[in-house]
């Protein structure tokens, strides 16, 4: 009904956005509703990283990218906001793998370049690991079935995420609601931190394997994701290992299992939405013109990417640094050292930017100046999830 | 009882990843609906039993719909699969069985069956049919895995469960864009 008036549909749209939005943001976090006959629940982190993911669709639906459609992405992004909603006030990881179930359905369901079967298959391995580690750390038995459990929900969650060892399959034509750079960058942090939060009082035995297991995984992510962001051939695939890159500090975050720690993560995936998503929909266009600029604004279109000062992700790795420090100096001299791969990653990555014009430029600049805001003063982002 | 209806659910599970025909599909599917339903009516949870049930028999229905119109069951080429379905059987006993401790061995035996051979068809698979009814195989048994919850799991997890299962064999073959 509303396909031949797209402007009718995204004002609709957009007002059951902010409606939910409102609910979100006025809801109390860690308050158990029955209202439903279902026990919900909404975490102060994952409430945190909502109100994020939703201020990231609203800059990339008001400033649309090139040959976008603003109803189809809003329609998308409000229909990921809705399962990423689910996610975070489910009342048990089973339903919580459930509803991530759907939503690969259902993704899976649009119409895309790559078969059905290759789509599907990176995310619904995703749950079959996350479900294998759930049931595991559920049976009773010797401490050794919590850490095969603590493994699979590890490996589940990274898979999910797609970052390394399971990277999605990507294919640079494909529409971005296709492709897997919603689950590294839209849904990933919802989902990310309502499985760190549940997973840790599963086992309680097996915590320190989990942390280390992140860790290790965020190092791989660190290193491997900007060294191929770096010196991949194509500018797109560049795009896609650096979202890996700062999976790799937030997976490092989460594993530290330090307040601070966890406050880098969360500062980590809000710079994924804040910045680096809209960028990359921003430059897909020049990206297929193969236009490459090296303008002031693409220096600092670098600077927010490399997570230079003063911007967000400045922040976020100071913090990160801090808590590892704190914990084992050797592991934050590993990351200081990696930190450095970012430059010439981000430098690559701002210039595949091209000449924006118009409302992706305005875009552009809204991102820089809440990335500024946000950096110098990170207070209400630290604030949100109760850090 | 629950033992036959355990290696049920694996045999199931089995013929998913050895068929790729329709009617090879649906009966593993059903199979592994039925079995899962039984062992969460064997373990007190009645009505999660029977959503589970709807849902295995309406999604195995469903699945006869679409995909490739025969049974496909161990085509040239299945050695492969076949060694998977045996060792998976195996390794899901030897955890359900000698490492894990305590009652409800044979749904433990059957969800992590399930699970395993359920993810390695979605890996596996080159046809939506296929790969459609591994992740119905899947959340049949995420639903039964609602069981393990130390109290009463309620009826959600298994309608959902139950709900994605009959979706996954509705959904039309997606349209192809591009190359």
């Amino acid at each position: 009904m509303l396909r031949p008036r797209p402007n009718l549909a995204v004002i609709i749209g957009a007002l059951l956005g902010l409606g939910g939005l409102a609910a979100i943001v006025l809801s109390t976090p860690g308050l158990v509703s029955d209202a439903l006959g279902v026990s919900l629940s909404l975490s102060a982190p994952a409430r945190a990283m909502l109100i994020v993911a939703a201020a990231s669709l609203a800059v990339v639906v008001v400033f649309a990218p090139e040959r976008a459609e603003r109803s189809r992405l809003l329609g998308f992004g409000l229909a990921g906001l809705a399962g990423m909603t689910a996610i975070a006030v489910a009342p048990t990881l089973d339903v919580v793998i459930l509803i991530l179930l759907a939503l690969v359905v259902l993704q899976a369901a649009a119409p895309a370049a790559r078969p059905f079967s290759r789509r599907v298959r990176a995310p619904a391995f995703a749950v079959a690991m996350l479900a294998a580690g759930l049931v595991l750390t559920r049976l009773a038995g010797p401490s050794l079935l919590e850490r095969f459990g603590a493994v699979g929900l590890v490996a589940g969650l990274v898979a999910a995420v797609g970052a390394l060892p399971y990277m999605h399959e990507f294919d640079a034509e494909e529409s971005t609601a296709a492709s897997p750079i919603p689950w590294a960058a839209f849904i990933g942090p919802v989902l990310a931190v309502t499985i760190v939060m549940r997973a840790r009082e599963l086992f309680p035995s097996a915590a320190g394997a989990f942390g280390a297991m992140l860790i290790g995984l965020g190092l791989l992510n660190m290193i491997w994701g900007c060294l191929a962001a770096w010196r991949t051939e194509a500018d797109v695939s560049a795009w896609r290992y650096s979202f890996s890159g700062d999976w790799g500090l937030a997976l490092c975050g989460f594993g530290l299992a330090l307040p601070e720690a966890q406050g880098a993560a969360v500062l980590i995936l809000s710079s994924v939405l804040l910045a680096r998503l809209p960028l990359y929909l921003w430059s897909r266009q020049a990206l297929r013109d193969k236009v490459q600029t090296d303008r002031p604004l693409n220096l600092l279109v670098a600077a927010v990417l490399a997570g230079s000062a003063p911007f967000l992700g400045f922040g976020a790795r100071i913090l990160l640094l801090h808590s590892a420090t704190a914990l084992y100096w050797p592991l934050a001299l590993v990351i200081a050292t990696s930190l450095l791969l970012w430059v010439p990653s981000s430098l690559r990555l701002g210039r595949s930017l091209g000449r924006p014009k118009g409302p992706q430029l305005v875009g552009i600049v809204l991102v820089l100046a809440v990335n500024v805001a946000l950096g110098i003063f990170p207070q209400p982002l630290l604030l949100l999830p109760g850090q | 009882m629950t033992e036959a209806l355990a290696f049920a659910a694996w045999l199931g599970a089995a013929l998913v990843v050895l068929s790729d025909g329709r009617r090879g599909l649906a009966l593993g599917l059903g199979l592994v609906g039925a079995a899962l339903a039984g062992l969460a009516l064997a373990t007190s949870h009645q009505l999660g039993g029977i959503a589970l049930l709807a849902g295995g028999l309406v999604a195995a229905g469903l699945r006869l719909r679409g995909g490739p119109e025969s049974w496909g069951l161990m085509e040239p080429g299945s050695t492969p699969r076949i060694i998977l379905t045996v060792v998976t059987g195996l390794f899901s006993l030897w955890i359900a069985v000698t490492v894990a401790t305590g009652d409800q061995a044979s749904l433990r035996f059957a969800v992590l069956a399930v699970l395993g051979l359920g993810g390695a068809r979605v890996l596996q698979a080159r046809e939506q049919a296929a790969s459609m009814t591994a992740i119905s195989s899947l959340a049949l048994a995420l639903g039964a895995a609602a069981a393990f919850t130390g109290g009463d799991p309620g009826l959600t997890p298994y309608v959902i469960a139950a709900a994605i299962a009959a979706a996954g064999s509705a959904l039309s073959p997606a349209q192809r864009i591009g190359t």
